[in-house]
């Protein structure tokens, strides 16, 4: 679906963006993660045909983006981070602006505006002046408007941000909604447990270069040699502790209270013979776990060991 | 027939609530009370008890004057924040991001912000129509003297429009829009007069030809083929355009000129307003 190569942007001596490449494929989340700055909303402009790349590749569905950027226009919709509204427009008419633009007309266009005003949860805002609406309403308006002339691509610039937790979940509603109609969407957010939660793929930008991509366990295996297993016991801790070093895949064992932690070099099979070994000698254990790590330790490490 | 839904949106926003009517209330009632004030000075005349032509002349340069200086100062606030204005509230990307094109978004909002001075105009013709109660004014002059202020306008609002498209902040591009047309009106003459002096010793009787760029000689020109000396109300304006003899008159040629600055602006607005614009030379690299 969506292809950058190389892509180079320059603002005067500053790289902004430095040879990123990512590849989205149809009906993905992906999640672009990084810290401010990193160049995500440049690499997302650039991509809307909002700014001029310095250099690199940028392909939506085969066409040039970069060259075709007029085509390329009627195959995604943007919401960026901040944006305004137009206050004295209604909110039907706010969409109807936008449906104009792209010559949807008549009953056509009624229709559309409904159906869109109900995905977004905002059909009893209809006659609404848009400036009255809360800043979560109007997040979700933006959305709508993105999605006016149904593009197959959805660029969204941290969707979320200063919306309350209630709206939060709200949106991510609505995203996994348009995920199930087909849409692809790049997503940027600085929350990153509602990224992992959404997305299939994700891209870890730091200062304007790519520095991790793919599926949230693959990053989890590229960043991270080994598991970590954590096993609870009620009772004869030290005698589970012996038990689990005499496996040669279990290393840097760790006792706690009633906890033992370990890293851990193997696959189900051997994590399996662990636990066995641990009920077959009357060790009562009440928990036997994989520890997962999640988005933002993997983008806590990536990103520190960057500034390293 | 699909209108430019810029400029409908505009006219949607810029025409709902009562400012709209308000401010032309207002204006209409300033220049009916100009209208009846000069017919009123006029009848009053205890010397006279005829109708006077000339009496309705003077009316109507009094109101042409009025609705010109009108022009002149409010196109400048209306357009020089047309784009800036968006920029400004984050509301230009959005459409950007689009698929219409740069020009129509640059044409839409400047007919959208000249729709209000036209409105203005327009709604002002019936004040001017009492000329004719008393003789000595055409209709074609009158529609002259208006297509006249349509391209004035039009070609201030161009001005407005690629100053708010170059520079960020709207009070940026509104002081060098002014700043343009105080060059175009009192600057060049300026410029014409130490000329004039320096090149021909202070003999006003040849015509300069930077006073085409000027609206007030375009102007005035125009009052004058309507209605000879008695419409030169600008010292000097009449040797001026006498002195300017040539194919066209000096309004026409000023008309000429505000076309080919106008559409010369409202391209390189168009140009400059694309985000991608420095694709072309990204494209010629890639050529290579």
């Amino acid at each position: 679906m969506l292809t950058i190569k190389n892509l180079c942007k320059k603002y005067g001596r500053n790289l902004a963006v430095n040879n990123l490449s990512l590849e989205v494929r149809p009906g993905e989340i992906y999640g672009f993660v990084g810290p401010n700055g990193a160049g995500k909303t440049t690499t997302m402009k650039i991509i809307c045909g909002l700014l001029s790349a310095t250099s690199g590749d940028i392909t939506l569905d085969g066409v040039d983006v970069i060259r075709d950027y007029k085509k390329i226009k009627e195959k995604l919709g943007y919401m960026p981070d901040f944006f305004g509204v137009y206050d004295d427009l209604k909110v039907h008419e706010y969409l109807e602006f936008y449906a104009s633009i792209y010559h949807i007309k008549g009953s056509r266009r009624s229709k559309l505006i409904d159906d869109l005003l109900e995905l977004v949860d905002l059909t009893g805002k209809k006659e609404a002046y848009v400036d009255s609406l809360s800043r979560g309403m109007k997040q979700r308006l933006c959305l709508a408007r993105s999605l006016v002339h149904n593009p197959g691509l959805l660029v969204l610039d941290e969707p979320a941000s200063g919306m309350d937790p209630r709206a939060r979940v709200e949106m991510k509603e609505i995203l996994r909604n348009l995920k199930s109609m087909g849409k692809t969407i790049i997503i940027s957010s600085h929350i990153l447990p509602e990224l992992a939660e959404l997305c299939t793929s994700i891209g870890i930008i730091d200062k304007g270069r790519m520095v991790v991509s793919g599926s949230v366990s693959d990053i989890l295996q590229q960043v991270y040699s080994k598991q970590v297993i954590r096993v609870k016991v009620l009772d004869k801790l030290e005698e589970a502790a012996l038990i689990m070093r005499e496996f040669p895949f279990v290393d840097k064992l760790n006792v706690g209270e009633n906890t033992l932690q370990a890293g851990f070099e193997g696959g189900e099979a051997e994590m399996s013979r662990v636990l066995a070994a641990l009920v077959n000698r009357q060790i009562p254990v009440a928990s036997f776990s994989q520890l997962e790590g999640n988005l933002e330790d993997i983008f806590m490490k990536v990103t520190k060991g960057e500034e390293e | 027939m699909n209108i430019n839904p810029v400029l409908l949106k505009e006219l949607k926003v810029r025409m709902r609530g009562w400012r709209a009517a308000a401010m032309i209330a207002l204006y209409l009632l300033i220049l009916a009370a100009v209208a009846v004030f000069i017919i009123y000075t006029t009848y009053m005349n205890p010397y006279s008890s005829t109708v006077d032509p000339q009496a309705s002349v003077g009316s109507y340069t009094v109101l042409a004057i009025f609705q010109f200086i009108l022009i002149l100062f409010i196109v400048p606030a209306l357009t020089a924040g047309a784009i800036s204005g968006e920029r400004e509230k984050q509301t230009l990307d959005l459409v950007l991001c689009t698929r219409l094109r740069p020009i129509s978004i640059i044409l839409g909002k400047l007919f959208a912000s000249l729709s209000q001075i036209i409105l203005l105009i327009a709604a002002s013709l019936p004040v001017f129509s009492t000329v004719f109660l008393f003789g000595g004014i055409s209709m074609m002059e009158i529609l002259q003297l208006f297509g006249f202020y349509a391209v004035t306008a039009l070609t201030i609002g161009t001005i407005g429009i690629y100053f708010s498209v170059s520079l960020k902040r709207t009070t940026a591009a509104t002081v060098l829009t002014y700043g343009v047309v105080a060059f175009m009106t009192l600057g060049s003459i300026f410029i014409t007069v130490l000329y004039l002096g320096m090149v021909y010793n202070m003999s006003y009787d040849k015509f300069f030809p930077l006073l085409y760029i000027n609206p007030i000689a375009g102007f005035s020109s125009l009052l004058s083929g309507q209605f000879g000396s008695s419409a030169n109300f600008l010292p000097g304006f009449g040797s001026a355009n006498a002195a300017a003899k040539g194919l066209l008159e000096p309004w026409q040629v000023n008309i000429l000129f505000d076309i080919g600055l106008s559409v010369l602006l409202a391209a390189l607005s168009a140009y400059k307003i694309n985000p991608v614009r420095k694709g072309i030379a990204v494209l010629w690299k890639r050529k290579k």
